[in-house]
């Protein structure tokens, strides 16, 4: 106990360089905590995104890249779905709902997302949270549109605001569809998801903005039709981007999946979400891991600071051994001290580090939110980042041993006289 | 009392494969003795008090403190021994400068039970001892004991010094060249402190200085380089 308190008061003493060794390994373990608090939640968001959906039915192309465009909106799906086939598939016995996806056209940078009003029933994301209207309702009108939180707030739209889309989803678009302007109808609570950047119509909606549509391009003169004109034409699409299907038993998931595989009259596949997300986050997990070991080396290199800080004050610390030895202290004593030493510079740099981590966090909480949509929880630090803090103060304990047991050599060998 | 403090016999210290450093005869130190032992650089010094203290172990010849024969202990023993028999005094900056005055001085009973066990016997407690020490070496100024040891004049952190060599009454006090670092009348002021602090506490002192200047005012006088049969090269010192 007595060597604690002057391990203490010696660090104290070198306060300035002991306070820039803490520092040193604090900022490390702050980065390393970080690191794994964003890992672990972005992990925890990714893979809540979606859930309740048994299967994503798309045209024949990869099971990560279906997974991108149909529920995160990222990149462009390479073929479509006849709007028959997915009628077909939804008329399977054992699908209990289907939802058809339209992706192509956009607002202000925001994925415009054609759909029946089904899809605010049916999906799900986190653990099985349904979306929930925060205004107003699911699109009635063929120009009604519901805006993700995101787009509401960014913004500044409110029930009742027009906005027009625009073609390809480019942010800055040249061919708007500024004959048809839509109206929320409805604006949806924060999910964390890309629902919330997303503007929802209906597929027929969408149907209407391209219905005097030829060959990619706006019909010009007499050959445009009107947004009224267009109420009162067919407006069921030819085909679709993607569908997702609830099952009526989890059990029918690889036979419906089978079946859709072996689809006669157009190649397409049917992912299992969670799969696809595994195999997504393998891919990613590559990067993960090098922020990990990365992170991991930061710290090492703090630890290896406070090496080099001790062994390097030894020297200039043997009249203090000396005067250690000749009132009683033992060699052993002297380990002890040292070896406290080290332990207390690095329990002081996980205690700031944390700190300092925590603070980060609550700064940092709501613009990682409004930015990446990303919501990281401030929670006490788990059993993985305890036995991170372990392992460090382990690593740091191993590493004083090496100073100490220097001491402990030059004590013996110097003995009581005392040498500069 | 009748044992003597220090008892050398055909004491031999050679490191393996060399010549002998230090090889004495006969050296005894009687209890309660004041003995100033003249060594220059290259006596031998630093190996003789090596010898004392347990850190090293003679190559023949016997090192006897109290009676206890130092060779036969382990060497944890032997650093238990030291602490709990003998006080040192060193040239200068004896102190760590990251503890008060007041610490300074208990260090020695914080290794070792006895020497506590001695000091609040005596007076109550260790700060008591500390305080008692002080006071009759002349530091009692409450400002003083607030002051970081650092901000002493090594006069008074020579003082300081002697009273954590002497709390717990240790049978021996071995003092290095501790008044080299002061001037002339300073010095016999401290020596006389330092004579009567062992003459109260019981403690025997081996008092090793090259200055000669000193040796009237003690029991006894002895030349370090005349005890010492082998002829050192003055490597060391």
């Amino acid at each position: 106990m007595y060597l604690l308190r002057l391990a203490l008061r010696s660090l104290l003493n070198r306060r300035f360089s002991a306070l820039l060794t803490v520092l040193a390994i604090a900022l490390s373990i702050t980065l390393l905590l970080g690191v794994e608090k964003i890992r672990t939640e972005a992990r925890a968001s990714f893979a809540g995104t979606i859930s309740g959906t048994d299967l994503i039915v798309g045209p024949r192309t990869g099971s990560v890249q279906l997974l991108l465009y149909s529920v995160f909106r990222i990149g462009h799906p390479s073929a479509n779905m006849r709007w028959d086939s997915f009628q077909r598939i939804a008329d399977h016995p054992r699908v209990a709902w289907a939802l058809p996806i339209s992706l192509g056209d956009s607002h202000r940078g925001y994925k415009v997302m054609g759909t029946s009003a089904d899809y605010f029933l049916h999906y799900r994301h986190g653990r099985d949270r349904a979306l929930a209207f925060a205004e107003g309702k699911a699109f009635a009108d063929l120009y009604d549109a519901v805006l993700g939180a995101d787009v509401a707030r960014e913004q500044g739209y409110v029930l009742g605001s027009e906005l027009v889309l625009a073609h390809g989803t480019g942010s800055v678009s040249f061919v708007e569809h500024a004959d048809k302007p839509f109206r929320v109808s409805g604006i949806l609570e924060k999910t964390g998801t890309p629902v919330d950047r997303t503007i929802h119509v209906s597929l027929q909606g969408l149907e209407a903005l391209h219905v005097d549509w030829r060959q990619g391009m706006p019909a010009r003169g007499a050959a445009r039709i009107s947004a009224e004109q267009a109420r009162d034409m067919a407006l069921t699409p030819s085909s679709i981007t993607a569908a997702l299907l609830g099952l009526d038993s989890r059990v029918a998931t690889f036979a419906v999946q089978r079946d859709i595989n072996r689809f006669p009259d157009e190649p397409l596949m049917a992912v299992l979400p969670g799969v696809a997300l595994q195999e997504l986050w393998s891919l990613l997990g590559v990067a993960e891991k090098a922020l990990f070991i990365v992170s991991v080396f930061v710290v090492l290199t703090g630890l290896v600071g406070m090496l080099t800080a001790i062994l390097s004050s030894l020297n200039e610390r043997r009249r203090e051994m000396a005067i250690l030895r000749s009132v009683g202290a033992r060699p052993r004593h002297i380990f002890s001290l040292l070896l406290l030493e080290a332990f207390g510079l690095a329990l002081a740099g996980a205690l700031l580090g944390v700190g300092l981590m925590y603070l980060t966090l609550w700064l940092a909480q709501p613009l990682i939110l409004s930015h990446y949509g990303l919501f990281i929880p401030i929670t006490a630090p788990g059993p993985w980042e305890w036995s991170l803090l372990g392992g460090i103060l382990l690593a740091a304990v191993l590493m004083g041993s090496v100073p100490a047991w220097r001491a402990y050599r030059q004590s013996l060998i110097d003995g009581l006289s005392i040498r500069t | 009392m009748s044992l003597p403090v220090i008892q050398l016999e055909n004491l031999v210290f050679a490191w393996p494969g060399q010549s002998p450093l230090l090889d004495i005869e006969h050296f005894t130190l009687a209890a309660g003795e004041r003995v100033f032992l003249k060594g220059p650089s290259g006596s031998g010094k630093t190996t003789l008090l090596g010898l004392l203290g347990g850190v090293q172990l003679p190559a023949s010849g016997r090192i006897q403190l109290l009676g206890q024969d130092l060779a036969r202990l382990s060497g944890s023993r032997r650093d238990r021994f030291r602490a709990d028999h003998s006080g040192y005094i060193f040239q200068m900056f004896n102190l760590l400068p990251y503890l008060s005055v007041l610490e300074n001085i208990s260090l020695p009973c914080r290794f070792s039970a006895l020497r506590r066990r001695r000091a609040i016997q005596r007076h109550g407690s260790v700060e008591a001892a500390a305080r008692h020490l002080l006071a009759h070496l002349g530091l009692d100024r409450q400002e003083l004991l607030r002051r970081a040891v650092t901000e002493l004049s090594i006069g008074q952190q020579q003082r300081v010094a002697a009273a954590r060599a002497l709390i717990g009454s240790p049978e021996l006090v071995i003092a290095d060249e501790p008044t080299s670092a002061l001037d002339a009348d300073a010095r016999e002021a401290f020596l006389n402190l330092l004579f009567v602090e062992c003459q109260a506490a019981g403690s025997s002192l081996l008092f090793v200085s090259h200055d000669g200047a000193l040796e009237r005012l003690f029991d006894r006088s002895l030349s370090l380089s005349e005890l010492n049969r082998a002829t050192p090269d003055g490597g060391l010192d």
